[in-house]
């Protein structure tokens, strides 16, 4: 059953995709497009049942013998059969994932309907679209590393086309450009990872893996390395350091692309994949160690970006990044599940906050500079409203989903022992509060900078993008129950549920330690929101000014997103110039320089045979003709016309006669 | 007897003067007195030789080379008055029609 | 030993004769010298006893052919022509072939050993000679006249005054 939940985006995709762009209307383009994902999510719900229902924790379904199996010999002196299949798997993990992707994104589909409704390119955006989802659903429902890297490298290539959608812009084609690279430079690491992972254990399953670690079949030090690849290709996917710089990029895409793929779903692949082989892992600490650490970082690294970035979807972008960040650190602390959680809720809000955005952008008919913007609330409200409700839940505060979900990981995070790690997120906490309604104020508060042309126009979205919104919204604000802790009286479900397929998480707390904890990051999210109000309503910003008149290096160190993509388009980008030019100017010079060498000689030789022809042969036939004209001119003398010569010649002849008779007597 | 050789010597000698008049001599006319010299000579040489073998074969060849020689000097004549009668001049330099 | 003598007294004079021949400038003299040669010749042959050749040369020879050639002279004016001499060198080279020629031939003469004379000593008479001309030779007598008879008709042909509207 659950098979089929890939199969009606690609009919879609491949419906959309031929014969859409030329034949079908509006009408029909989204209905097939929408219906497939809606027929996807239903099969997902479906499935979900049926798992809830079912004593088997997991179920393998292989649709076709790819590459038969074969003898190899491994690494290390085993030998094995390695053989590859077209199989998925769904357990509670895929159960969660697929859900999450069919449910947002059929929500995201008819919030397209709207916001595309103008372009002209309707069929081929919902063509990748679909495209898309079937992607990002064959790769959580893969069964082994190879099904999800088919699935990794679609949702890539899925990127890559709808973020330069409208690739006439330049700056479009070159963020899609920049986004498939970078994650190219990814899957380089995932594909050493999957090929040690071939030569030492001769599986890419899932469940061989886990079997193979459990029993001991992999040494540290090469589970370490393996992981450590894997979580490269996760970096580039997940937009983490040092692979982060195509997410900001990537905002050139439509918002709907931008809401779907950077915000619910792609970006999340890197820690599903890191969920799906937790036993790897584990078995490896410094690997995990490795994970929170970077996610750490991250988190902190991108919100500092958030608070000096004036383009709204910018502030938004660098907010994922930074989120996607603290799910690393649920996962490198060992709580996996709680990372998955954390998954969950963010696909809910900040994909509400991403639509909501281009409600407001929308509104504005496509200004996307905040300080552009200001006083919106009353003329957008109910896309005030929900963004609102999004920036709650992001900023963590209780009762939403947001707190829920960061609240465990700090939790695990303390109680792992990692305290810095916790002390980072605490941080991280704060900011991402302050930044997201620092844009709030800036969008919805304050004076009114609306530029007049925008104004004329300005107006509420239309029903078909505001439901979804709504929608979202709900999620946003309920969808963490399911997670609810023990501590305020719940039964902890989803990390219940998760166990079968992500394995229990050993840290525990004290009931009084996880109250304490919850309630400390309350009050950084308070003070943030707090902070935040203090300096764009109550000062008109005239504080964050001063502020970064005082600190104008560190500011500009911010603003210019601390120089990486500078540094990168430099010395990288710059590096691998320069070689082709290397190698462009060695092409001229030696091989052409050969080839045209190898010219001029043939051009010497044949010059020099044409020499030959004209002198050597011309001139032995044109010789003859002078001999003969040498020869017959002084023949021609003997022919003097006197008698006495030709008389003379006869004696001539006779004397040479009678000598030649004399002689020979 | 008349030794053989000696005939032979002057007839040779004959012959080589005439021979000599055939070629050095720009006059048409005493190139063709040199001729019959020639002839002349051939004579002396072959009456010599009849003489030797005692049979007049030697002889008759002479007769005829001497009709031989009326022959040509008759047609030779012809030739020098017509010639004559063109060029107006004996001188063989002058005779080059055949050049080249 | 008469014999001898009568021929070596005609043979020098032939010889001094024709060498004056070929050298005179004047025409006429050339012309009485080959006369004399003629005649000297005419004696050579009589004292090699070929009387018949004797007699037909000095008829022939002398009584024609001079002849012919005086008139010849005559006829043309020859002495109105002044001749150059040619030049020496030239003349000493082209001079060498003959007489190399002659030198060779003497050479080969007197190398070998003259044969003694054989054959009938009546082979030199008249009559032998009569009966050999008109046996083996008769065809290139009868022919001979032939030829006589077109050289008749030719020369007169060749040496007539050509006019205008002659076929030749």
């Amino acid at each position: 059953m659950f098979a089929l939940i890939p199969l009606f985006p690609l009919v879609g995709t491949l419906l959309n995709g031929i014969l859409g762009i030329r034949y079908f209307s509006k009408k029909t383009v989204h209905a097939i497009a929408v219906g497939a994902v809606g027929l996807s999510f239903l099969a997902s719900v479906w499935s979900l049942v049926g798992l809830l229902r079912s004593a088997e924790p997991v179920v393998v379904k292989t649709l076709y013998s790819w590459i038969p199996g074969s003898l190899v010999r491994l690494l290390g002196g085993r030998t094995a059969t390695v053989s590859f299949d077209f199989a998925f798997r769904y357990d509670s993990l895929a159960a969660v994932m697929t859900l999450v992707v069919t449910g947002v994104g059929l929500l995201i589909h008819i919030y397209s309907v709207g916001y595309m409704s103008h372009d002209r390119s309707y069929a081929r955006f919902f063509a990748y679209m679909n495209l898309f989802t079937f992607a990002m659903l064959v790769l959580v429902l893969g069964a082994n590393l190879a099904v999800m890297f088919i699935g990794w490298e679609g949702v890539g290539l899925c990127s890559y086309l709808l973020i330069g959608f409208w690739f006439t812009k330049d700056s479009a084609a070159n963020a899609g450009k920049k986004a498939f690279i970078t994650n190219r430079v990814g899957d380089f690491g995932f594909l050493l990872g999957a090929a040690l992972l071939i030569a030492v254990l001769g599986t890419l399953d899932t469940a061989g893996i886990t079997a193979a670690v459990e029993e001991g079949l992999l040494s540290k030090g090469l589970a370490t390395a393996i992981a450590l690849l894997l979580f490269l290709g996760a970096t580039g996917k997940s937009a983490q350091i040092p692979l982060y710089t195509w997410l900001p990029d990537a905002m050139e895409g439509p918002t709907p692309v931008s809401a779907l793929i950077h915000a619910a779903t792609m970006v999340t692949a890197g820690v599903y994949m890191v969920a799906r082989l937790h036993a790897l892992f584990s078995f490896s600490g410094t690997a995990l160690t490795v994970v929170a650490v970077v996610g750490a970082l991250t988190a902190v690294y991108a919100a500092s970006m958030g608070f000096v970035q004036n383009d709204i979807k910018r502030v938004l972008a660098y907010s994922t990044i930074s989120q996607i960040g603290y799910m690393f650190v649920g996962l490198g602390v060992g709580a996996f599940s709680a990372g998955v959680f954390h998954l969950m809720t963010h696909a809910f809000f900040k994909s509400l906050l991403f639509l909501a955005a281009g409600s407001v952008i929308h509104a504005l008919s496509g200004e996307q500079d905040m300080r552009k913007m200001g006083g919106l609330r009353k003329a957008v409200p109910k896309t005030y409203a929900v963004f609102m409700v999004g920036a709650l839940a992001i900023a963590g505060v209780p009762g939403l989903s947001g707190f829920f979900s960061k609240d465990e990981i700090l939790a695990a995070a303390f109680a792992s022992g990692s305290y810095g790690i916790w002390a980072l997120g605490l941080l991280g906490a704060g900011m991402t509060a302050f930044y997201m309604f620092r844009l709030i104020f800036l969008t919805f508060y304050g004076s009114d900078r609306v530029e007049p042309e925008a104004k004329h126009h300005l107006h509420e979205s239309p029903g078909v993008m505001i439901v979804p919104l709504a929608i979202l919204a709900g999620l946003s604000a309920i969808g963490g129950y399911i997670g609810l802790p023990r501590v305020l009286g719940g039964g902890q479900w989803f990390a219940r549920f998760l166990a079968s397929s992500t394995g229990e998480h050993e840290a525990h707390l004290a009931a009084g330690t996880e109250i304490l904890l919850m309630l400390v990051s309350t009050a950084v999210a308070l003070a943030g929101i707090y902070g935040a109000y203090h300096v764009y309503v109550k000062n008109e910003g005239r504080p964050a000014e001063r502020f970064a008149a005082r600190f104008k290096g560190l500011y500009r160190l911010v603003v210019h997103k601390y120089f990486v993509d500078e540094f990168t388009n430099g010395v990288i980008v710059g590096g691998v110039l320069k070689l082709g030019r290397l190698c462009a100017r060695f092409d001229e010079r030696v091989v052409d320089g050969a080839v045209n060498g190898a010219a001029w000689l043939t051009r010497k030789v044949s010059s020099l045979s044409i020499g030959f022809d004209t002198y050597v042969i011309d001139g032995a036939v044109n010789g003859i003709g002078t001999l003969h004209r040498v020869f017959s001119a002084g023949l021609r003398r003997l022919q003097t016309g006197y008698v006495y010569n030709y008389a003379l010649a006869i004696v001539l002849g006779i004397v040479i006669v009678i000598s030649l008779v004399v002689t020979v007597f | 007897m008349i030794p053989i050789n000696a005939v032979f010597g002057f007839g040779l000698l004959i012959f080589f003067i005439g021979l000599f008049g055939v070629l050095f001599r720009k006059n048409l006319v005493i190139m063709l007195m040199s001729l019959e010299l020639l002839l002349n000579g051939v004579n002396i040489l072959l009456a010599g030789l009849s003489y030797h073998m005692r049979s007049p074969r030697g002889s008759i060849f002479a007769i005829f080379i001497i009709l031989m020689a009326v022959s040509e000097a008759a047609v030779g004549f012809g030739l020098v008055l017509s010639y004559f009668r063109q060029k107006k001049t004996y001188d063989m330099d002058e005779f080059n029609e055949l050049k080249g | 030993m008469i014999a001898r003598l009568i021929f070596y007294f005609f043979a020098v004079l032939a010889v001094v004769s024709s060498l004056f021949v070929v050298t005179r400038k004047n025409a006429m003299h050339s012309v009485m010298y080959l006369a004399f040669t003629v005649l000297s010749v005419a004696g050579v042959f009589f004292s090699l006893q070929a009387e018949y050749l004797g007699a037909i040369q000095i008829l022939v020879y002398g009584g024609g052919i001079v002849v012919l050639y005086i008139f010849v002279i005559i006829i043309v004016n020859l002495n109105e022509i002044k001749l150059e001499r040619r030049k020496l060198f030239p003349r000493l080279f082209i001079f060498s072939l003959p007489a190399l020629l002659f030198l060779q031939i003497l050479n080969v003469l007197f190398m070998n050993r003259p044969t003694p004379p054989s054959g009938p000593e009546a082979g030199l008479t008249f009559p032998a000679f009569a009966e050999m001309l008109f046996s083996s030779y008769l065809v290139p007598f009868e022919i001979a006249s032939i030829l006589l008879l077109a050289v008749l008709i030719g020369s007169i042909l060749v040496a007539r005054k050509r006019l205008l509207h002659d076929s030749d």
